[in-house]
Parts: C-alpha cells; sequence; structure tokens
C-alpha cells in the first residue's frame, strides 16, 4: 500500500519532470530572428545590465541581437528608433517606455506589419504592445521597501518618502502600496512628508538636505527612485546622521554601494536586472514563435516558471541587496 | 584731374554688380551643392541600406517623420532672415498643441476647431515675442530665451499630471496617416508642407514684404531710413514663426496621438541647424527659402538613412553638430558680407609683405 502511494508520487514526480523539460525544449529555435532591445535610454547602468542577460540569452536562442536606444530619455527618440527597426523588418521589438501613450501609434505601425511588441520594466498603453514583462508585483516592492527600513528603526517612528516626480506610474504605485503595507504592518509608523526630487542627483540631494532639516525626528527615508535614493543616502552623510536616519530605495548596487558599507542603507529592493534581461529575450523568441498566448504557463531554464495572465508577465519577487550580498551583483 | 571722377565712377558702378555676381553665385551654388549633396544621400542610402527605399510609398511615408521640423523651419527662416532668432519655437509648439488638446479633452470642443485655435495662439504667442523685442528693446535671443521658460512652464500647467491623448483618427491620420491612390500612398504630413514650402518660396523670394524681410535683416536702420516699418515687418516674421510652430505641435500631437508640454522640445536646435545649413545667415538679410526646403529634406533623410542603418542616435546627433559647423565655416568663408573667416585667411596671406617694410623700420636705428 505504502508502496504503491510511493511509486504513484514518483510516478508523478517523473511526469512533473519531463513535463517542465518538454516545455523548455519546445523553444523553438530553428528560424534565425531579429530582436531589439529599445531602453529609455542608452548608457544607464539598469539597462545595460538588462543589455548583458539578453545578449547572452540571445546566443542561445538564435537571436540576431540589437541594443540600440536614444541618448536623452525621450519618447520622441525611441519613435525614431522604433521607426528605424520597422524599415529594418526586425522580428520583435523590446522597450522600456518613456511614455505609454506617447509610443503607441509607432508600435501599433509596427504590429500592424507583423512585429511583435514585448514590453518590459515600464509599460506601454496595452493594446500597443503583445506582451509586458513587470519587474515586480507592487505590493510585494512595497512591502520589501518598508522592510527595509521598518526592522532597523522603532515601531512608532516618522518616515519620509523622497520620490522622483509627481507622476511617475511605478513610483506612485510603489507609494500606495507601501503606505497600505505600513499601516497594516506598523500601524504606529508615520509617514511626515513626501518629497521629489526630479531623477536628479543634485535636486534630490537638496530635497533629502529640506527633509532632514526640517524633519528631525525623521528615522528613515524610503527613496523608491534610482536619484533620490543616492540623494537621500547623501544627505544623511552630509549632515551626520548615520546610524540614526536609515535609507531605502531602488537603485542599482554600484550606485549605492559605498551607502551601504557605510551603514546608511541598510537593505534596499530591486530585481536582478540581468536575469530579467534573460526572460525578455526568451518572451521575444516565444512571442515570435506565436508560442505564448495570453493567458499561458512557460518555463525558462535557469529562470524558473512563469504565468501569463492577461499579456503580463511577472518578473520575480524583489532582491534585497544588503552589505552581505551587494558584492555578488555587479551593474 | 579729370581722370579721378571716371575711376572713381567705374568702381562705384562696378562694385554693385561685381558683389551682386558673387552673391548670386554664392547663393545658387550653395543651394545647388545641397541639391547635390540630397541626391547623393538618398541614392547612397537607396542602394546602400536594406529598407530606405523598398518603393517609393514607403520612402515618401518616411517623410512624415521629420517633417514636423520643416515646418518650424519655414516660419523660423523668416525671423532669421530678419537677423533674429525665435528660441521659443518648441515652447510655443508645445504649448499650442497642450492647449488645443485640452480644449478637445476638458471642454469637449470639436478636434479641428481646437486645432484652429491653437494655431491662434500660436500667433498670439509669436506676438508677444514680438512685443518683448520690439517695445522692450530686448535682444531676439534673450527675449524668445525668455518667453520659451515661460511657455515652457505654461505648458506644463496646462498639461497637468495626465496629459490628454487619444485623439480621432481623422486627427491621428494628420500626423501619421496618408492619402492613398491605389496602392500609392502619399502621407498627408507631406501634403501639407509641399504647399507651405512653396508659399513660403513665393513670400521671400517673390513678394514685397519678402523683400522688406531682408532688408531689415541685411541695414535695419538702412531699411528704416528707407520707409520701411521695421516694427511692423519683425511682427509679422514672429507671428508666422509661432503660429508654423503651433502646426508642427498640432501635428506632432496627431503623430503620437498625444500632446505633452516636452513635445517641443526636439524641435528647437535640429531647425536652427536646417535653416543654417539652407544657407539663411544667422546674422540675417542673406539667404533663400529654397536652401531652407532642401535643407530640411537632406537632414531629415539624413538622419532617417543614418537611423536605417543602424547608427544610434547618438551618431546621428553628432553628425547634424558636425555638420552645422561645417556648413558655417565654408559659408563664412565664402561669405560676401560677414567674411571675418575668409577676410583673415586673406590677411595671412598678405600680411608677410606688410610686415617686411616694419622689421625695416625696426632695423634701421
Amino acid at each position: 500500500m505504502i508502496n504503491a502511494r510511493r511509486m504513484l508520487v514518483l510516478a508523478a514526480a517523473a511526469t512533473l519532470a519531463v513535463a517542465s523539460i518538454a516545455a523548455a525544449q519546445t523553444v523553438d529555435t530553428s528560424k534565425r530572428i531579429k530582436v531589439a532591445m529599445v531602453p529609455k535610454l542608452v548608457g544607464l547602468s539598469v539597462f545595460k545590465a538588462n543589455q548583458q542577460g539578453a545578449e547572452a540569452a540571445a546566443k542561445t536562442l538564435n537571436i540576431d541581437f540589437l541594443y540600440t536606444g536614444p541618448v536623452t530619455a525621450s519618447a520622441q527618440g525611441q519613435v525614431d528608433v522604433f521607426n528605424s527597426l520597422i524599415a529594418r523588418k526586425f522580428d520583435v521589438i523590446t522597450t522600456t517606455s518613456n511614455n505609454p501613450t506617447q509610443l503607441a501609434p509607432a508600435l501599433k505601425r509596427a504590429m500592424k506589419q507583423g512585429i511583435k511588441v514585448v514590453s518590459y520594466d515600464s509599460d506601454v498603453a496595452p493594446d500597443a504592445r503583445d506582451f509586458f514583462i513587470q519587474n515586480t508585483e507592487y505590493p510585494a516592492f512595497g512591502k520589501a521597501l518598508v522592510d527595509s527600513v521598518a526592522k532597523y528603526i522603532p515601531a512608532d517612528s516618522e518616515v519620509a518618502i523622497l520620490s522622483s516626480t509627481k507622476d511617475a506610474t511605478i513610483q506612485n504605485e510603489w507609494i500606495s502600496a507601501l503606505t497600505a503595507y505600513m499601516k497594516t504592518a506598523y500601524p504606529k509608523m508615520k509617514i511626515v512628508t513626501t518629497e521629489y526630487g526630479q531623477s536628479d542627483p543634485s535636486k534630490s540631494l537638496t530635497a533629502g538636505l529640506n527633509i532632514l532639516q526640517a524633519h528631525p525626528n525623521v528615522a528613515a527615508i524610503i527613496a523608491p527612485d534610482g536619484a533620490s535614493v543616492v540623494g537621500a543616502a547623501a544627505a544623511v552623510q552630509k549632515l551626520g546622521r548615520t546610524g540614526k536616519v536609515f535609507v531605502t530605495g531602488c537603485s542599482n548596487p554600484d550606485a549605492i554601494r559605498q551607502y551601504v558599507k557605510a551603514g546608511i542603507i541598510k537593505a534596499s529592493p530591486l530585481w536582478d536586472e540581468v536575469k530579467e534581461g534573460q526572460l525578455v529575450m526568451h518572451v521575444a523568441r516565444l512571442a515570435a514563435n506565436n508560442a505564448l498566448k495570453p493567458n499561458d504557463t512557460f518555463s525558462v531554464p535557469g529562470l524558473g516558471n512563469y504565468t501569463v495572465k492577461d499579456k503580463v508577465i511577472i518578473f520575480s519577487e524583489p532582491l534585497i541587496f544588503t552589505a552581505e550580498n551587494i558584492d555578488q551583483y555587479k551593474f | 584731374m579729370s581722370a579721378l571722377p571716371r575711376i572713381g565712377a567705374h568702381v562705384a558702378a562696378d562694385a554693385p554688380t561685381a558683389k551682386r555676381r558673387r552673391r548670386f553665385l554664392g547663393m545658387g551654388g550653395w543651394e545647388f551643392s545641397l541639391l547635390v549633396l540630397l541626391v547623393i544621400v538618398t541614392t547612397g542610402f537607396g542602394l546602400g541600406v536594406p529598407g530606405f527605399f523598398d518603393d517609393l510609398s514607403g520612402f515618401l511615408g518616411m517623410t512624415g517623420n521629420f517633417l514636423p521640423f520643416g515646418i518650424v523651419a519655414l516660419g523660423l527662416s523668416l525671423v532669421i532672415f530678419t537677423g533674429g532668432i525665435d528660441l521659443s519655437v518648441g515652447a510655443t509648439a508645445s504649448l499650442a498643441a497642450v492647449v488645443a488638446a485640452q480644449l478637445w479633452a476638458t471642454l469637449g470642443l470639436n478636434i479641428w476647431v481646437a486645432g484652429l485655435l491653437g494655431l491662434v495662439m500660436g500667433g498670439v504667442l509669436g506676438g508677444i515675442n514680438a512685443a518683448v523685442i520690439v517695445f522692450l528693446r530686448i535682444e531676439p535671443l534673450i527675449a524668445t530665451l525668455a518667453t520659451s521658460f515661460i511657455y515652457t512652464s505654461a505648458a506644463v500647467a496646462v498639461a497637468g499630471d495626465s496629459p490628454p491623448s487619444g485623439f480621432p483618427e481623422a486627427f491621428n491620420n494628420l500626423g501619421s496617416g496618408a492619402l492613398g491612390l491605389g496602392s500609392f500612398q502619399v502621407p498627408y504630413q507631406l501634403l501639407l508642407f509641399i504647399p507651405l514650402a512653396v508659399l513660403f518660396w513665393l513670400l521671400v523670394g517673390r513678394s514685397a514684404f519678402g523683400r522688406k524681410l531682408v532688408t531689415v535683416g541685411y541695414n535695419s536702420e538702412a531699411a528704416r531710413y528707407s520707409g520701411i516699418r521695421v516694427p511692423r515687418v519683425l511682427a509679422a516674421a514672429y507671428i508666422i514663426s509661432g503660429m508654423m510652430a503651433a502646426l508642427a505641435g498640432l501635428v506632432l500631437s496627431a503623430y503620437y496621438s498625444a500632446a505633452r508640454a516636452d513635445m517641443g522640445d526636439v524641435l528647437l536646435l535640429t531647425t536652427i541647424a536646417m535653416v543654417v545649413l539652407g544657407g539663411v545667415s544667422i546674422f540675417g538679410g542673406e539667404g533663400s527659402m529654397g536652401g531652407v526646403i532642401i535643407a530640411v529634406l537632406l537632414l531629415g533623410l539624413l538622419r532617417q538613412g543614418m537611423l536605417i542603418a543602424g547608427f544610434s542616435d547618438m551618431v546621428t546627433s553628432m553628425l547634424t553638430g558636425a555638420i552645422l559647423i561645417g556648413s558655417i565655416a565654408v559659408r563664412n568663408i565664402f561669405s560676401t558680407r560677414v567674411g571675418g573667416f575668409g577676410k583673415r585667411l586673406l590677411a595671412l596671406v598678405r600680411r608677410p609683405a606688410v610686415a617686411v617694410p616694419d622689421t625695416t623700420r625696426h632695423d634701421a636705428p
């Protein structure tokens, strides 16, 4: 009896294993395809990390890979690039958008010509792409942001937020998620102010100094933007509040390494940008093969299993950088 | 004694014709070289870059990616002809487009009526520029720089947190649609640009207003003494420039099916490059509309070709800068009027002849 049950479990496990291998093998790479990756702008390290992962994956997927984008973060520049990719008859365009609506007409034109469009990181209008790869779920990232400072400060502390701009979609989603999580998990904690650094390093530093001087009781600054987390940490260092005020945010490890080592940032969530680049290429390959449905599941060797829900794919749980692990990540 | 006036008369009679001939050849030559360059660039990309010229419809369709720059260039040329500059064209384009879009989105106005009001708005903004320049006697560079800050901020305020988007398809067609004649497609942008280009060419080259414009730019004092109402000419130039910028803003918002406050930012520098490359002297009073129109096509197609050939935006931007410097340098060398560089070159050649008696005089004591 027991034996039979054990056999059954084994058989089930074996079927599962075979099924997952089969799923991994069904990626048809016989036809060489041209895939472009268009970041918001070239020369930003997080996007370069995407490129690094994408380039490696492209080699195994028989993809002609091109990384190209505008010099400044402009939608106009991205549209120029899309137009050229359409003329060059690329099979797939992958992009993270500077502006969801402005890019839509050009991408729709691409889709009309049979080009697959995969957005990642920052989405375009839903009807202007085939699939969207979201970095992390908003509630999960909001929780990670709060937990990254709440562990190190008293439960009734004052907290400040330093964001990028007032109309930044992702930042606003994170802020509402973290506010909601804070209310349930740390009901006594209070957000005293929300400032904006305009994604500019010096403006972020000024905003950080303002927060610390105007609110001397603030014990933590949550800065969910690459420039503002650096600005907030630099402000803490400048005013000698290291150890009294903790900072967390959303940045590539290279930019915050020194503040993590100095103990100003105890923990800071992001996601693995290199692996995300790999996933983008896998989805591009599947989309080009017409092998992915709007609601589907698939697995990627080395990355794991993914679910497509209404054309949206969640990439991963947040990855938390700390003093212990930050040196494993270089981007 | 009697020979002197004759020589004088001879010189006086000869100088203008020589000057006119040199200028005519200079201008004609400039346009001609631009045209040759345009043909070389187009055939070069057409033969060497797959995707640049697959069929005529596709090729014409590409012009829709840069003609908004051309529309601004037409208006901006008038201002530069007067010896001024309009740095507010980008901000004007954004503000007019955003205002038109908001009239449509929030007041429910018909999109075409809203667009027309946007054009009027552009004219008003140009009028403000002219008023600041004429009445407050502020340098055009400073005046339009200042108004560009104001217009940009106003555009940001009007646009709000979620700028309007998703215009009716008929309006979007203005930016990205094409008139189909069987399988042959002509983009609406081109159908808009061609008559405008002809109109501006006639306006500058064949009308009294065009003459006045160039005269004001060549020598504003002389123009005033010859009875030209300089402020009126300036006002017309800036108002037209504002309206053309607004038109470009509307076409851009149709192209993107969205109006944003930073949409016009990209227009300014490329457009100045087009006007200067077209042969219009940045000091005013010199140049031709034909040159500007060819330069619009040249820079536009060059950029499209480079992008399709796979060069990054970085390389194309750098090339635009290099072309601008190159064209101004070449023009300065051949210019009959500004002539600084050419004259200095000549001076360099001549200096030894002057320097020799100088040294002997120093050596003498």
